[in-house]
């Protein structure tokens, strides 16, 4: 399709948007914009509805408004100057489920496998504030990628959670409708999730919902049930899957950010980090929120990630019981509509919420947003009380403009894997999307890449003490007095248990990180109690003074000074 | 399994007083579990003055209040088990704790006392919005590391709730040389004592706010700042009040909650209000035999209260477990006009004692109030107070020979 | 005439007290008890203030002990008196009511431990 059609049809759009010196480019379906518009919001609107022209294949988008947040330039002449630091055959970057996945897949065979996480922990961007879902895959748009991932990732993590040992319940999910409207949307879903190939998907009247879920609101007239739908703990799903990598011969940095990827006559040959220059034969990028950029790096930039933001909600633990599944309903623009489910932990969540915001780090909770995902908890379920909230937090969903996958050779890079836009339903689809990377890395690579002879798919966490039976905990602290210190009272964390995480495989090394491993201050105190002490272990752990354990890295201290010139201790 | 006659949770002001009280009867065998590595309780990091003006005749600060109970113990030789925490209670008094020195205990107790204390709101409960940067931080947390571990948490605090606990804080963290903004108080009315105000906050010319609140945390890694807004009369943020204070340190006093994880697992009746079990006058729960003592059957403003209920406890359990208690005598205690909840919340009809006593909070501030016990349409106790405010709670001793058949009812009036 | 308000600080009661010097008598209204009056009237002419804080120790689970003063001291003097504690360094064990510093900066007030700190290690 030529410019001059597609500018009249941006032009009709730019008529509703009143975007102010808007000029793009076209080539071969890719359209990028430059130029201002007055709102964000404008911007986000302005966009879909340019990737929604048929002419249209991909959008990228360099529109500035007044919330746009400009990025520091940073030299990277020093870290070139720190020369190469290791040379792999596969690097990853972005440490989250796609990432930890990949790995883990591509540990099979006989490769040098490094993952680069710029953050101080693994899962700690989009992953980390997921509601952990497993969709079942009714709402996808038929042939997108999101659906025919979606719907084969479900089905795999049967074997996912067998094998490396994570909490994973499969336990359905509905769709609710309160009247006709809702039916009639419902009655869609279940058109499209027949056209998805969901297994054992249909619509229920509300007396059968409330069969399944008792504390289904009264005012529910009728259901999509989707008895595949499950949820897992998104954090342990990574972890899993990195130790499980690290244990077959792939290594994970921490604390490590591309600043620039390099290339020689079209192929990629390694990157530029804070830590020098790792040399690599395939790239894959699956840096989530800020895979537009390393694309750019690679220049090969031909979507943008735009921020959704979604709130999430977890309530009390003495709420364990009233609900064990997901309930939603019926569906506005771009989200799920949000609704409550209980975790593989037994801790009630609610949410997500969806705002597009400017700022990838913009990590805040709104009125708005906790109004609605506390709103639509208490309107879909009776005998749950909004005063049991213990916290509240947001994550923000990788999204493109075009709303679906991107996982695919570069088109220009020889050896750069895009892995983007993974948002809802990415976790769901992560073990087929990992699959799918390891195939087109083997592809990248060529003939010769052996399989590993010794490669063992099995991972296992420690019990849980809280989960011990009381003749287990006893052997426990036998073994170790450790086992015998509860540090976190609410979650019933011992000592021992902390004291593992932070030597792990992938060492947890801030409060955040502890907290993920083993929920010491995830409960209804939030570390009021066990704060400190979880920091003197860190500190003693770590071999670091007390003022340098942080909250979640660099710059989130959690002690400024002593309060005295202690012996040892410098003011 | 090993067998305790009484089996006290928790080594803080309420259990010690209940086992040096249950000693002082004349029982022996007597068991405290405490989970910090010292008896004392939270009293340890309440190094201010102000304890025990009511037992002791003077202001001692809240760790020399506890020296007193535990050189007690310590002089009596009432086991303790520190470092000690208790995973589960049955209903019929089995007791699991872990420690590291002994291992997996497992007791059976013939009768409980339950003295967990309570625990600080957090920012969520209060539902202060923003972001989850390091720095936002409870009272309690920031009076554990600046007294009892010597650190400090900030340079410059925003405190959120007027209560003696932010109040005192206000005073120490200006002592410590963290430099205090404000303190902020959602209620129209300070939340603490107004001495506190006068040398905490004015002797340092520390400002307060009231009908004000936090609204949200800004700071992506550490709090760079919060904002502030005024609230209307129905405590919600009035839009265009905001304003924007930039601080690395929020610290919440905003209020404490029974601590009930035990007692909710071993299913006693637990009550709306105070969120903790449900007692009658002799400080019995719904379950015969286990005790509930201080903070953790509802949050009191004074620690004397706090022992004096321990010391109930204790009398209850001695006199249960000399097979004196019949459990079905009680009779309900209405909570009349203006207040809010009786503690405790039955009366024990065949109490022995001449006088029991009951502990209230009334609904709003009120002056010059009356405190009225009636039982069958007649008034047989009452009381004088110069001022009745919701966080300060009230007592009253009402004769037991006076309690007949019909309504037994107390109120404020003004 | 001068007119002073104060809020008594002796007890949780916290009354609201006025002071009047008429220049030769000083009188006080509001209080509900003598200690009421004797505060305010000190509050007028040379006001003091109880000293709790905390002194590092060594030997001990915890680096800090907390102390107080056996009597109220002189408000100008309170600022001197915490940095000569912030200052001092003990050793366990320490027993609740041991001077610490005796007769504090000529203020004869005694600073005692207000914890009992037993030595470890």
């Amino acid at each position: 399709m030529d410019k001059e059609s597609l500018q009249k049809s941006i032009t009709l759009l730019e008529e509703k948007f009143k975007p102010n010196n808007i000029s793009f480019t076209l080539d071969n379906g890719l359209i990028c914009f430059d130029g201002n518009m007055q709102t964000w919001q404008d911007m986000i609107d302005f966009c879909h509805a340019v990737a929604k022209l048929p002419e249209v294949k991909h959008v990228v988008s360099h529109i500035k408004t007044p919330e746009s947040v400009c990025k520091e330039k940073i030299d990277i002449t020093p870290y070139i100057a720190m020369g190469e630091v290791t040379n792999v055959d596969v690097l990853i970057i972005g440490g989250g489920v796609i990432g930890c996945g990949a790995a883990r897949e591509l540990s099979k065979y006989e490769l040098n496998i490094l993952v680069v996480e710029k953050a101080s922990d693994i899962s700690e961007g989009t992953t980390k504030c997921n509601n952990g879902m497993i969709h079942s895959g009714y709402d996808t748009k038929p042939n997108s990628l999101k659906a025919i991932y979606g719907v084969k990732g479900n089905a795999m993590y049967t074997q996912w959670a067998e094998e490396l040992g994570f909490h994973f319940n499969r336990t359905g999910s509905f769709v609710c409708g309160f009247n006709q409207d809702d039916m009639d949307i419902i009655q869609g879903l279940y058109e499209n999730g027949i056209k998805n190939k969901v297994p054992g998907i249909e619509v229920i009247s509300g007396e059968r919902a409330r069969e399944i879920e008792p504390n289904i609101n009264d005012g529910v007239i009728g259901a999509l049930w989707t008895p595949s739908a499950g949820y897992v703990e998104p954090y342990e799903v990574t972890l899993a899957l990195a130790e499980n990598a690290i244990e077959n011969g792939a290594k994970i940095w921490l604390n490590t950010e591309v600043f620039d990827v390099l290339q020689e006559n079209g192929k990629v040959t390694g990157v530029v980090t804070n830590k020098g220059i790792i040399k690599a034969k395939v790239i894959v990028n699956s840096a989530g929120l800020y895979a537009d950029e390393i694309a750019r790096m690679a220049n090969d930039e031909f979507y943008t990630i735009h921020p959704r933001r979604g709130a999430l909600g977890i309530l009390d633990k003495e709420n364990k019981g009233k609900l064990h599944t997901f309930v939603g309903k019926a569906p506005s623009n771009y989200t799920k509509g949000g609704g409550p489910q209980e975790t593989p932990e037994g801790t009630l969540l609610i949410g997500p919420s969806a705002k597009e915001v400017a700022d990838k780090e913009d990590l805040g909770v709104d009125r708005d947003d906790l109004d609605f995902i506390l709103d639509k908890a208490m309107e879909l379920t009776k005998n749950i009380s909004k005063d049991t909230l213990i916290t509240f937090f947001s994550g923000n969903r990788a999204a493109t403009f075009e709303e679906d996958f991107i996982i695919e050779p570069s088109k220009k890079v020889k050896g750069f894997i895009h892995v983007a836009g993974i948002q809802s339903p990415g976790l769901a689809s992560a073990p087929a999307i990992s699959e799918e990377v390891m195939n087109l890395t083997l592809a990248e690579l060529g003939d010769g890449v052996k399989g590993k002879s010794n490669y063992n798919p099995k991972h296992t966490f420690n019990k849980a003490f809280r989960d011990c039976t009381n003749e287990e905990r006893e052997k426990l602290i036998a073994q170790n007095p450790a086992y015998g210190k509860i540090i976190c009272r609410c979650e019933t964390v011992t000592e021992a248990e902390i004291v593992n995480a932070i030597n792990g495989l992938v060492p947890a090394t801030t409060m955040d990180a502890v907290k993920r491993r083993t929920r010491a201050g995830m409960g209804r105190c939030q570390s009021g109690f066990c704060g400190s002490k979880v920091l003197d272990l860190l500190s003693k752990e770590l071999k670091i003074d007390p003022t340098e354990v942080t909250l979640k890295g660099k710059n989130s201290e959690i002690l400024t000074q002593t309060t005295r010139n202690f012996k040892g201790r410098e003011i | 399994m090993r067998e305790v006659e009484l089996v006290v949770i928790g080594g803080g002001p309420a259990g010690l007083a209940a086992a040096v009280k249950a000693y002082e009867l004349g029982l022996r065998d007597i068991l405290i579990i405490e989970r910090d590595v010292e008896l004392g309780g939270i009293l340890q990091q309440c190094i201010h003055d102000g304890f025990g003006l009511h037992r002791f005749g003077k202001q001692l600060s809240g760790s020399a209040y506890a020296q007193k109970f535990i050189d007690k113990v310590e002089e009596y030789n009432i086991p303790v088990y520190c470092n000690t925490m208790v995973l589960e209670i049955t209903k019929d008094k089995k007791v699991v704790a872990v420690s590291p020195k002994e291992g997996l205990v497992q007791i059976q107790a013939k009768a409980i006392v339950l003295a967990m204390g309570c625990r600080e709101r957090t920012r969520s409960q209060v539902r202060i919005l923003g972001t989850r940067p390091a720095g936002v931080m409870t009272a309690g947390a920031v009076q554990r590391y600046i007294n009892v571990e010597g650190w400090k948490t900030g340079t410059r605090a925003v405190i959120l709730g007027s209560g003696d606990i932010g109040l005192i804080m206000a005073r120490r963290m200006t002592l410590e040389g963290i430099l205090v903004e404000g303190v902020y108080e959602v209620m129209p009315n300070l939340g603490g004592l107004r001495r506190n105000k006068a040398q905490c906050l004015d002797d340092y010319n520390i400002p307060l706010y009231l009908a004000t609140t936090v609204v949200s945390v800004h700071g992506k890694q550490r709090v760079d700042g919060v904002t502030v807004a005024k609230v209307g009369s129905d405590r919600l943020p009035i839009e265009g009040t905001e304003r924007y204070i930039p601080c690395d340190l929020l610290v919440l006093s905003v209020g404490l909650i029974p601590e009930n994880e035990l007692s909710r697992n071993a299913g006693l009746e637990l009550h709306p209000i105070t969120k903790g079990p449900v007692v009658d006058t002799t400080m019995m729960s719904s379950v015969d035999g286990i005790f509930v003592a201080g903070n953790v059957g509802a949050v009191f403003d004074l620690v004397d209260y706090v022992s004096l209920t321990g010391e109930i406890a204790a009398q209850g359990a001695v006199s249960y477990l000399e097979g004196k208690r019949i459990s079905s005598d009680v009779k309900e205690v209405i909570a009349g006009e203006n207040v809010s909840f009786v503690f405790p919340q039955n009366f024990y009809i065949k109490d022995n004692k001449e006088k029991a006593t009951l502990y209230m909070r009334v609904r709003k501030t009120m002056q010059k109030v009356r405190v009225e016990v009636s039982c069958n349409g007649e008034v047989i106790a009452t009381k004088k107070e110069r001022f009745a405010t919701p966080p300060e709670m009230i007592s009253i001793d009402i004769p037991t020979n006076k309690i007949v058949d019909g309504e037994l009812k107390i109120s404020v009036l003004e | 005439m001068v007119e002073k308000e104060y809020i008594c600080i002796i007890c949780p009661v916290s009354c609201d007290l006025t002071l009047t010097d008429d220049g030769n008598n000083l009188s006080v209204s509001g209080n509900t008890c003598k200690r009421g009056e004797s505060y305010a009237k000190n509050e007028y002419t040379k006001p003091v203030r109880m000293i709790t804080t905390t002194v590092a120790i060594e030997g001990s689970v915890y680096p800090l002990i907390p102390v107080i003063s056996t009597d109220m001291v002189p408000k100008e003097k309170l600022k001197k008196c915490i940095e000569l504690l912030y200052n001092l360094k003990l050793q366990a064990p320490v027993k609740e009511g041991d001077v610490i510093v005796k007769d504090i900066l000529d203020t004869g007030v005694d600073i005692i431990a207000a914890k009992t700190v037993k030595k470890v290690g």
